[in-house]
């Protein structure tokens, strides 16, 4: 397990009370209301937990992964309904992107109003038509001068409302040279302001603090230096977002996953069944014994996976390195989160079918990280691609 | 002006676990915090404090202790000092009274010593004062907040019994503070607990404090603790929901009942 420093604990520590305090008393309010209240996201700004990735020379804290990982982490145990997490994740695993890609104008620009809570900044790869093969997207972004022209669609995004609403973007890929492939995409921050953009909504299974929904980008004409990166570089580059983002997933649905096995576990011990708390009965200890370990184990590979990425990062670690153990950590991380929330549900009874019970809302948030920024089964092809090599990949 | 803030680190109420053996409380492996009335008064000290007075944190224990002060500086304190020597262990109050005396007399030029009023975990209230005595200084406990500070006097409001009073003192004195209802503590933000990692920590042994070393540790201690345990768990009692008038009817069922009144 990874020894945190002396700092780390401390934003552990801060983070933990900030959500346990402010967080989790409203979490299933906010799924009422559909949206995180203003004093929360001015809250996790204070505390400098938005776009935590970006130097602090643009408003940021400058917080390497593992760090990212501590904060994602005590949010997750917080807040059952996952809202604030994603929140969070996105803006830190894209902040990250943003902040090692973009440009000094748009850093300038983007985050001082992210990280102060005013924007929000989101990803917006997926389309009606396809999502982790990004490849398989139609959007494309042609030069126009010092300016680049966008047309398409995106669908299934995070903080469509937020960002169209209050301001804010999301970086985003498109095709720009579609003969060359994945050798032709280009990724670019896209404002949810602009002219062109049409939101729609979608109503999620899950989380429904933040928003959920798609947008048409008709004719949205960008700066030039709102371009990531290379021009037709960026299917690389959207990797070392997704695989932050994917690590962080990793441990927050460790953490979902252990927080509802503790109340779970808690009603256990107290409620008495013929006589005798309903712990003492094998059917549940074992169960207990059996999640508490695999997700423990994916905690503990959560933290490794953001690791590799801040090795990585200091010239220390191998990309395709980083791609397997994020793909590992992420693999299983929504399944055996949701299989051990769902046994925490049937101990606690009809409470546990109740909207009363926060981990109803918990299985339904960590429900969509199968999905969310690469399914299950692309983490699969990742790992089994770096084990067997290129010419035995699956999906050329 | 100089204000030293003592802090204990405490075991998270809900995680306290005693050893039957050696009677007292644990600290290895179980979760710790500040002491809430010492996070109480340093925040005080931070809102009295101008432009070149300085805010030292200090506080005696193990290496643990050290997050504990790193919580400090990033709460407003410019220096910390931890006290560590094994010839600390098993100090009472009146031994950690005695050592916190003396490094504070090494410190030297204090206007201010602040302490919480008690600690969360053995609650004696002794320190603070023992302190004061030590190094014959006014003290004044109870302190819910400081209304006026200048340079050799100072206005202080105190919880009373009845209500409150103010108190004026000389500087240098010792305050032991205690938090109105109201008082939620700060929680340190990302880019201050970066930043307190580069400010000043020290740690100073018995060697580095002086002072008479029979009133260290357990040498120095008075008390000696015969038994330690939890109480026993106090069952819920009754929670009455009903309207005003339908609920008092039912209290005072359930008092006659119990023959209370």
């Amino acid at each position: 397990m990874i020894e945190f420093t002396e700092e780390q604990k401390l934003i552990k520590q801060s983070v933990s009370e900030f959500a346990q305090r402010k967080i989790a008393p409203i979490a299933l309010e906010m799924e009422k209301n559909k949206e995180i209240p203003q004093d929360v996201i001015k809250g996790m700004a204070e505390l400098g937990l938005l776009a935590c990735t970006a130097d602090p020379a643009y408003g940021g804290s400058g917080l390497n992964a593992v760090t990212a990982g501590v904060i994602a982490e005590e949010l997750a145990k917080g807040d059952c309904t996952g809202s604030t997490c994603v929140f969070y994740l996105v803006q830190a695993a894209w902040g990250f992107l943003l902040n090692k890609y973009g440009t000094e104008e748009a850093k300038k620009e983007i985050f001082p109003k992210a990280t102060a809570g005013d924007w929000f900044l989101g990803i917006a790869t997926t389309e009606s038509g396809g999502g982790t093969d990004v490849v398989g997207g139609k959007t494309n972004i042609k030069k126009d001068g010092d300016f680049f022209i966008v047309n398409g669609e995106k669908m299934y995004i995070s903080g469509v409302r937020e960002a169209a609403t209050n301001g804010g973007g999301h970086i985003t890929i498109a095709h720009q040279t579609p003969e060359l492939g994945s050798r032709g995409m280009t990724v670019f921050y896209l404002p949810l302001t602009a002219e062109g953009i049409t939101p729609t909504y979608i109503e999620d299974l899950g989380r429904e603090g933040i928003s959920c929904g798609g947008f048409s980008i008709d004719n949205v004409k960008i700066p030039k230096h709102y371009i990531l990166g290379e021009e037709n570089k960026g299917f690389y580059i959207i990797h070392e977002g997704y695989e932050y983002a994917r690590a962080l997933i990793a441990v927050i649905c460790a953490a979902a996953g252990l927080k509802s096995l503790e109340n779970g576990m808690n009603y256990a011990k107290e409620r008495k069944v013929f006589g005798q708390p309903l712990a003492k009965f094998q059917e549940i200890n074992f169960r207990l014994a059996e999640h508490y370990t695999k997700l423990e184990m994916l905690k503990r590979l959560g933290y490794e996976a953001l690791r590799a990425i801040d090795l990585e990062q200091e010239g220390k670690g191998n990309r395709f390195e980083t791609s397997k153990i994020v793909a590992m950590a992420k693999m299983f991380a929504s399944d055996w989160a949701c299989e051990a929330i769902n046994d925490a549900l049937q101990w606690q009874g009809a409470f546990g079918y109740s909207r009363e019970c926060p981990d109803q809302a918990a299985w339904r948030a960590v429900r969509s990280f199968s999905l969310a920024e690469g399914t299950r089964e692309v983490m699969k092809m990742i790992v089994a691609r770096e084990l067997l090599g290129k010419e035995l990949i699956s999906y050329k | 002006m100089r204000f030293i803030v003592c802090v204990k680190q405490v075991p998270e109420s809900n995680d306290l676990k005693i050893d039957p053996n050696a009677n007292r409380v644990l600290k290895k492996g179980v979760s710790t915090i500040i002491n809430f009335f010492d996070q109480f008064v340093l925040e005080e000290a931070s809102k009295i404090r101008k432009e070149g007075d300085e805010i030292i944190a200090i506080s005696m224990g193990d290496s643990e202790t050290k997050s504990t002060l790193m919580r400090c500086l990033a709460l407003g304190a410019d220096k910390a000092i931890l006290l560590n020597d094994e010839k600390f262990l098993e100090s009472d109050t009146f031994g950690t009274s005695n050592i916190l005396a003396a490094a504070l007399k090494k410190i030297g030029d204090y206007d201010i010593i602040f302490c919480g009023n008690s600690s969360l975990d053995t609650g004696s209230g002794q320190v603070g004062p023992e302190i004061a005595e030590r190094l014959d200084l006014p003290q004044v406990t109870y302190t819910e907040s400081i209304e006026n500070v200048e340079i050799g006097k100072i206005k202080i409001k105190v919880q009373t019994d009845e209500g409150y009073s103010i108190i004026e003192s000389e500087l240098p004195l010792v305050i032991a503070g205690i938090p109105p209802s109201y008082y939620q503590p700060s929680i340190p933000p990302l880019p201050k607990i970066i930043a307190a990692q580069k400010k000043p920590f020290e740690v100073w042994n018995a060697e580095d404090i002086k002072g008479d070393k029979s009133k260290f540790g357990s040498a120095g201690s008075l008390i000696k603790i015969i038994k330690l345990y939890k109480p026993p768990k106090r069952e819920q009692g009754i929670v009455i929901t009903d309207e005003p008038k339908a609920a008092i009817e039912k209290l005072m069922e359930l008092l006659n009942k119990d023959k209370v009144i």
